[in-house]
């Protein structure tokens, strides 16, 4: 019966971020976090194999120690433990650290049979913790699975690609992304909610890992991107050519 | 002093918000119009837990605190008032009796079925001819053998078509005024239980509200609350707790008016600037948010005490004057701030307006609160 880790981050909730009207800066003093969208389907994906397949789960983030707030709600949404790596240098992590950092917590203290990360983080999407956790911990490594099942001692993944679906097999232990269409996260229910508190979260330090970490990141501004659009309207009965005309004098064709 | 929730209430408040956005934000609209009960999210809160939640585990509950109750009402409502209204009717109002007054076996065989949201339930107190003044009640209960035998007519009582499971207010000896009063638990297959006329109101039109007609309905004696003579102090303790749920949901019900009002001064263009820019929408909303903020901390405060142990009527009467009647004033406001497109049916200020009102109205009047306020601090 397989040990599931599901991997997630604590991301701002993008419905929360404000631009200032002219500078284009993004105003942060008030946003919302939450667990990156992403994220909570390779948690119910997690939760769903093990619903059918038996074993456990346990959900695995890193960040600042305000991160600590993510852990019940993960909790709520069916893992049964949680681990916490943290430290307070930990607010601009470069993906290769991030994932330098949990295969350290994963190699050090956490059995596991089988890694789920969502494709992406819901903030900056760079899609590399999952393939470079697998790295680091010398694991087949699986991307953009929209469905899995596991037979014997092997994850059978349905991976979207361009041309169709491929379907791959990899022996466990190993890690698999996971693609938003996967499942429909289930929302927690009161009870659930209510058994978040009493479930157990470990904690590990930077100290604990022993591992050598100094950001290489550092944000110094953001700002919106805005796209312009232009709207203007052509009266079908004038044909294409009035169109043809606007768009050659914007230098859209030539 | 402690403004904070809890982390677990956080959690609630957003888990719960997350379950009506899916499930109650779509329907709203139609469940108004049509007067609907929303059975499928009824039965979908039942089977996450909700339905029970003050309630110990033993009786199918989840044994939260009642301020953590008090914020679901408040988000349910703040997206369906109606709904929070059928969900705070069923748990406070109907079970509530049954959990503090009953026996053992009364609490085995009732409050369960309620907990877990199979069976639902009512509080039938008013009559044609008594409302604020809930003395004036004529239904009788006459203990004949090992039954008792009611006769009378309960009008607008909230859950009244669908539900199973009633608490039915009736005097036993009706010479001797509020202490002739007993409470019973009623199911409504009982012989002679009938849902009478059933009503169609101006606002919460998907919570379901009908007569109830008695003619010769036996009980077994045992669906006795308390003892006889127990029913007025059943009633005003149960309508303490249900007024800190209709502060709850008026509360939601501004919140509602509040969030529709920013999004809407903000989109809508006059004079080639949102309206969000004139002073004049600027200072209703600057009203309303701080009224809500108000009224919020008179609700939890209400509820606080009566998680504490303490006593709460006083605060619970002044939480559910002052936000009803927030509630109307707002919700009026944030039509004025929609101009014409909020007099329109489909713009949910339009449904909040309406569904305010009765904020003023159940669960004792805004005069009877009045009543109780002053009584209390004229003591």
């Amino acid at each position: 019966m397989p040990k599931i880790i599901t991997c997630f981050k604590w991301v701002i909730d993008q419905a929360d971020i404000k631009s200032e009207p002219g500078s284009n800066r993004l105003i942060l003093d008030r946003v919302d976090y939450k667990i990156s969208d992403y994220d909570r389907n390779a948690i119910e994906e997690a939760v769903r194999l093990q619903e059918v397949y038996g074993g456990s789960v346990a959900a695995l983030t890193i960040g600042t120690p305000a991160a600590r707030k993510s852990l019940k709600d993960a909790l709520a949404r069916g893992p049964e433990q949680a681990y916490f790596v943290h430290d307070a240098s930990f607010n601009d992590l470069e993906p290769a650290q991030t994932a330098s950092l949990l295969a350290r917590a994963l190699d050090s203290q956490i059995d596991y049979d089988l890694i789920i990360c969502g494709e992406g983080s819901g903030d900056l999407y760079a899609q590399q913790v999952g393939p470079r956790l697998a790295e680091n911990l010398n694991l087949p490594c699986i991307t953009q699975a929209r469905k899995l099942t596991i037979q014997e001692n092997q994850v059978i993944a349905e991976r979207k690609v361009e041309e169709g679906i491929e379907v791959v097999a990899a022996p466990m232990p190993c890690l698999v992304t996971v693609l938003p269409e996967i499942n429909t996260p289930r929302i927690p229910g009161l009870k659930d909610t209510l058994a978040a508190s009493k479930k157990p979260v470990t904690e590990i330090s930077l100290q604990d890992l022993g591992q050598y970490y100094e950001p290489c990141l550092k944000t110094i501004d953001l700002q919106a991107t805005t796209m312009e659009r232009k709207c203007e309207k052509f009266d079908p009965a004038d044909g294409l050519n009035k169109l043809a005309q606007a768009l050659v004098k914007a230098a859209a064709i030539s | 002093m402690d403004f904070k929730l809890t982390e677990e209430q956080e959690l609630v408040r957003a888990n719960i918000r997350e379950f009506v956005q899916e499930y109650l934000d779509p329907i709203a609209v139609k469940i108004d119009e049509e007067s609907l009960y929303p059975a499928d999210v009824i039965a979908k809160l039942a089977e996450m837990g909700w339905m029970g939640m003050p309630y110990p585990e033993e009786y199918g509950g989840a044994g939260t605190d009642f301020l953590t109750y008090t914020i679901v009402v408040e988000e349910i409502s703040r997206s369906c008032a109606a709904t929070g209204f059928t969900f705070s009717c069923h748990t406070a109002l109907g079970s509530g009796p049954i959990y503090n007054f009953g026996s053992e076996e009364q609490k085995q065989k009732y409050l369960t079925p309620l907990c877990k949201g199979e069976k639902i339930a009512a509080f039938a107190l008013t009559e044609p001819g008594a409302g604020t003044d809930v003395n004036a009640g004529t239904t009788t209960a006459v203990l004949d053998g090992n039954e008792y035998v009611l006769n009378g007519t309960k009008t607008f009582i909230s859950n009244g078509p669908v539900g199973d499971t009633f608490v039915i207010f009736a005097k036993t000896d009706p010479e001797a005024g509020p202490k002739g009063m007993s409470a019973f638990i009623v199911p409504k297959d009982a012989p002679g239980f009938k849902v009478g006329e059933i009503f169609y109101k101006m606002g919460i039109r998907a919570s379901q509200t009908s007569e109830i007609i008695l003619r010769d309905c036996r009980i077994p004696k045992e669906n006795l609350l308390g003892k006889e003579g127990d029913g007025f102090r059943i009633a005003m303790s149960t309508l303490d707790n249900g007024r800190i749920g209709v502060a709850a949901q008026a509360v939601g019900i501004i919140q509602a008016a509040l969030d529709e009002s920013i999004k809407y001064s903000k989109e809508r263009i006059q004079f080639n600037r949102p309206i969000s820019r004139q002073q004049a929408i600027q200072w209703m909303i600057a009203d309303m948010g701080t009224e809500l903020q108000a009224a919020r901390f008179l609700t939890y405060h209400a509820a606080w005490l009566k998680d504490q142990g303490e006593r709460y009527s006083q605060q619970a009467s002044m939480a559910k004057l002052f936000a009803a009647e927030a509630a109307s004033r707002h919700t009026s406001k944030a039509v004025q701030i929609h101009g014409g497109y909020g007099y329109i049916k489909g713009f949910k200020v339009e449904r909040l307006m309406r569904d305010a009102k009765i904020t003023e109205i159940y669960e004792g009047t805004s005069e009877a609160q009045r009543m109780v306020i002053a009584g209390s601090l004229l003591r």
